[in-house]
């Protein structure tokens, strides 16, 4: 009734206020509806996994034990996500830049590596760059081997780095290219340098663009994060598929796994958004 | 170099884009300390490029360009080439059409961009200057308000007031008022015509009669890359000479 009368005041006609009713209710509908639709899909999935007879208890004892391989894939994410930032902006500037040599590089960069299967590059890291070092020895470089012979997590960490650096580099270079040239005049016009120019005026413009789609990297990232499982670091998935086949229960250690991993990316997913609505200060109000 | 009261100093200026679009053809302009000169020209004419020339946001192709005692020849190849440019940026303020604020920086601190990036001020420095020109420009209130909340014409304020945080020795605007909303223009005309009173010295590419007629000492009228004339704008205006200014002037006023 109060609405009724504010609007009337409004000088809404009262026939308009059916016509807002219903478009208000369509969308407070579709919202309820969708909730209940994923949880009915949640529901069935659940369902079903208990209609196979998954064993419960089972999952319960060794949660505990996988879990605790949750520190080698946080921290081969983090590391390798840092390290690939620093190497994607560096390609990017590379990309960009009018040194033939520098743009070469970056361009041969991505090139090769978005070229090639992760996997070999994970196995070149770990088990070709010994064999490099062993090579160079023997022309002359006394000592280089040992440098060159990386530890599992290492090796892992940087075959991640520079896989992504390699994708996000052309992620980080559209995100720069996306800012209109009256920004990079202005701060020319301003008497900025191009290093200047490029720090203050369009890479934190870009930065804004560029977030999206690298909290989508690293999201997969995690995942990918498994592939270290190769060369023996007993990480989630590499726990849960030991445990698994020493027991003919891989149903469940893999369904556990599988749900440590989405637990996380809907965790992340939630910060990605978190920081694009802080990060989107600035813009606001200007559709409206 | 200083008694002659030179500004602005351009000879046979040439811009050439791409192979064969000669938009500059051999311009020449003298532009005298404290002058406010006015470039009239239909679209296309090349007015935007020469402003832009002025400040090297476009690289000539031919002639020579000299700001406030500092000359720079096109396609020379000295090793200060690069720190003359600057210098020049430095002694030169300029408005766009399309405003260019920095977007994620908020009013207080677009205007204090330049002090700090460019010639080091720390912000504390900085800050009591860009308040008295954000008052200048009758913005106090929007200090600390994001430029998308802004309307085009208290950017383009607060664009103007950006400039002069540099302390410029001379002000360009391009198209100034071009985008903005017809009840906006005053507001930004109001501060080119107050700059103008303290002595600024301005080049300004714009339509807008009331700067062109009553703020310029002078008018020069452009086609074709290149001056058809030049003068007062009381003689420009009332009695052109030439039959293509006739032609242009009937076409605006």
């Amino acid at each position: 009734m109060d609405q009724l009368n504010s609007v009337a005041e409004r000088g809404i006609p009262s026939e308009a206020l059916e016509v807002m009713k219903r478009i208000d209710a369509r969308r407070r509908n579709f919202s309820i509806n969708l909730k209940i639709s994923l949880a009915v899909m949640v529901g069935l999935l659940i369902g079903s996994l208990v209609v196979l007879g998954l064993d419960f208890k089972f999952m319960g004892k060794w949660l505990g034990f996988i879990l605790t391989g949750l520190g080698f894939t946080l921290l081969v994410s983090v590391c390798a996500i840092s390290l690939a930032c620093i190497f994607s902006v560096l390609g990017a500037l590379g990309r960009l830049s009018r040194n033939p040599i520098l743009n070469g590089m970056a361009t041969l960069y991505v090139s090769l590596i978005r070229g090639t299967p992760l996997l070999v590059q994970v196995y070149m890291w770990y088990l070709a760059l010994p064999q490099i070092g062993g090579a160079l020895q023997n022309l002359g470089f006394t000592g280089i081997q040992k440098y060159l012979t990386l530890p599992a997590i290492p090796a892992g960490i940087m075959a991640l780095a520079v896989c992504y650096g390699a994708y996000m580099t052309e992620t980080v270079r559209a995100g720069i290219q996306s800012i209109k040239i009256g920004q990079n005049e202005a701060a020319k016009a301003l008497g900025m340098t191009d290093g200047q120019a490029m720090r203050r005026v369009i890479f934190p413009q870009a930065l804004r663009v560029i977030i999206p789609p690298v909290s989508n990297e690293f999201i997969a990232m995690v995942k990918d994060s498994s592939l270290v499982s190769l060369m023996g670091v007993w990480e989630l998935s590499f726990r849960a598929i030991k445990i698994g086949r020493r027991y003919f229960q891989s149903l469940e250690m893999l369904v556990l796994v599988a749900m440590i991993y989405w637990v996380m990316c809907i965790i992340l997913q939630t910060i990605q958004e978190r920081i694009e609505k802080h990060m989107a200060r600035g813009e606001r109000g200007e559709h409206g | 170099m200083s008694d002659d009261k030179g500004m602005i100093k351009i000879r046979n200026l040439h811009k050439v884009f791409g192979r064969d679009l000669h938009v500059l053809a051999g311009i020449d302009l003298d532009v005298h300390t404290g002058e406010v000169v006015t470039i009239l020209g239909p679209s296309g004419s090349g007015k935007s490029t020469l402003l832009r020339c002025i400040n090297f946001l476009e690289e000539p192709t031919a002639g020579t360009i000299e700001v406030d005692g500092v000359a720079i020849k096109a396609g020379e190849k000295s090793s200060d080439h690069a720190a003359k440019i600057l210098d020049i940026r430095k002694k030169t303020g300029m408005c766009f059409q399309a405003f260019n604020l920095f977007p994620h920086m908020t009013a207080i601190a677009n205007v204090i961009e330049g002090p700090v990036t460019v010639l080091g001020q720390s912000k504390k420095e900085a800050i009591p200057y860009a308040e008295e020109l954000l008052e200048w420009v009758g913005l106090s209130d929007k200090r600390d308000e994001y430029p998308a909340r802004l309307s085009g014409g208290q950017q383009q304020r607060v664009a103007i007031a950006r400039s002069l945080a540099m302390k410029p020795k001379i002000m360009l605007f391009d198209e100034p008022t071009s985008a903005l909303d017809p009840e906006l223009v005053g507001e930004v005309v109001d501060v080119m015509e107050r700059l103008a009173e303290e002595g600024m010295t301005i080049i300004a590419v714009t339509h807008e009669m009331h700067f062109a007629r009553d703020v310029s000492t002078r008018v020069f009228i452009m086609d074709g890359g290149n001056w058809i004339e030049n003068g007062p704008p009381g003689e420009i205006f009332t009695n052109p000479k030439e039959k293509r200014s006739q032609q242009f002037l009937a076409h605006i006023l």
